[in-house]
């Protein structure tokens, strides 16, 4: 039993959220567990900071993301290839290619997009966020945000269409 | 508007979260009139929601949020009232015990007076670390808070011997807060007073 109902009762409500964007961004477990923990603790000391309680989801996303650029930073940087900018070449993928290959194929594939553009691709799919509300958690302006969204987008589907599906054992 | 700028706009569109936005409003318009455009927008929908569900359908572990809320950090460092009150009583009792130690060793007590030493360890907020055994890493941005504050600072060598940093004239938080749990080799002159180890500081080298 948590001392801190407020503590306990944030905890509850955003976990799984943030554990599922931690675990979008990075592809892993543990470093989406260790995320999670992490910005809740980050929140447990520096609530008292917090300029809009109101916002306390949109803070703990941002501070995710935050953390997780720290870990890349210590890792050794994965070459990503470049991001088309052509949205006329936009390769079709069909909901049947996505049903077909299982949710750690996806997030390999997410693995494979520069962390710069997966992250707000990632909250465009996972979270109800309008483009301005994406724009404040990764502190990025509005058209940033939509040019990196459209550019991630494409780069996913020529990703996915390149990516065998699952096979039955 | 032609077809490929529509498909350019509605790239972004997501049903129904994008509704109220007026962005989409005249792409949306144009794929009303144009069939072959409303099945792109269709098939486009059916594969947002399928990732979607792919990325939402990720479980977190079972005990996560048990093991979160059971090892949540205390709050401390936030509430200084709190702190100024065991800082008082830290005093407080370390006056006391210093008193009983003098009246006990009055006129035998010798003040032992500088060797110049050299030590390596790990910075302290020595209020937390005497009340709560706090350090390391996890308590590092605390430490700087207190330390920054002006509460008593140490050092935690490696042999696990705990001396009280002091300046020559002043204190020596302003130069220690931003090392707070790290470790930094410190240089200055051994003293103990009422069996309270501590050192002078002369240098500090971030190690």
């Amino acid at each position: 039993m948590s001392a801190d109902p407020e503590f306990e009762n944030l905890v509850k409500l955003y976990y799984r959220d943030l554990y599922r964007f931690g675990f979008s961004l990075t592809g892993s477990e543990v470093d989406a567990t260790d995320l999670t923990q992490e910005t809740f603790y980050i929140w447990a000391n520096k609530r008292h900071q917090l300029r809009n309680p109101g916002n306390v989801k949109g803070w703990l996303f941002t501070t995710l993301r935050r953390e997780f650029l720290k870990i890349c930073r210590h890792r050794k940087r994965v070459a990503h290839e470049p991001i088309n900018e052509d949205a006329q070449n936009f390769p079709h993928v069909s909901a049947d290619v996505v049903n077909r290959i299982d949710a750690q194929t996806l997030l390999n594939v997410l693995g494979e997009i520069d962390e710069g553009y997966r992250a707000p691709l990632v909250l465009y799919y996972l979270e109800d966020l309008s483009y301005k509300q994406i724009g404040e958690v990764l502190a990025i302006p509005l058209g940033t945000v939509q040019s990196r969204i459209a550019r991630a987008k494409i780069k996913l589907f020529e990703l996915l269409t390149e990516t065998k599906p699952r096979t039955a054992a | 508007m032609n077809t490929n700028e529509a498909k350019e706009k509605l790239l972004l569109y997501r049903d129904p979260i994008d509704d109220a936005d007026p962005q989409f409003r005249e792409a949306l318009a144009y794929a009303h009139r144009n069939p072959e455009l409303a099945e792109w927008l269709r098939e486009q929908a059916g594969c947002y929601q399928a990732i979607r569900s792919k990325l939402r359908d990720v479980e977190a572990p079972r005990d996560l949020a048990e093991k979160i809320i059971r090892n949540q950090p205390i709050r401390f460092c936030m509430d200084w009232t709190q702190i100024l009150k065991l800082a008082a009583a830290i005093i407080i009792s370390a006056g006391i015990t210093a008193a009983s130690l003098e009246l006990w060793h009055r006129g035998k007590r010798p003040v032992l007076q500088g060797q110049e030493i050299v030590v390596k360890g790990e910075v302290l907020d020595l209020t937390c670390y005497v009340a709560y055994n706090w350090s390391g890493p996890k308590h590092a941005s605390c430490a700087m808070d207190c330390i920054k504050s002006g509460l008593p600072v140490g050092i935690k060598t490696e042999d696990g011997k705990v001396y009280l940093l002091t300046g020559k004239e002043a204190h020596v938080n302003d130069q220690l807060a931003d090392y707070a749990a790290k470790v930094v080799t410190v240089r200055g002159k051994e003293t103990a007073r009422d069996g309270f180890a501590q050192i002078q500081v002369e240098e500090i080298r971030k190690f």
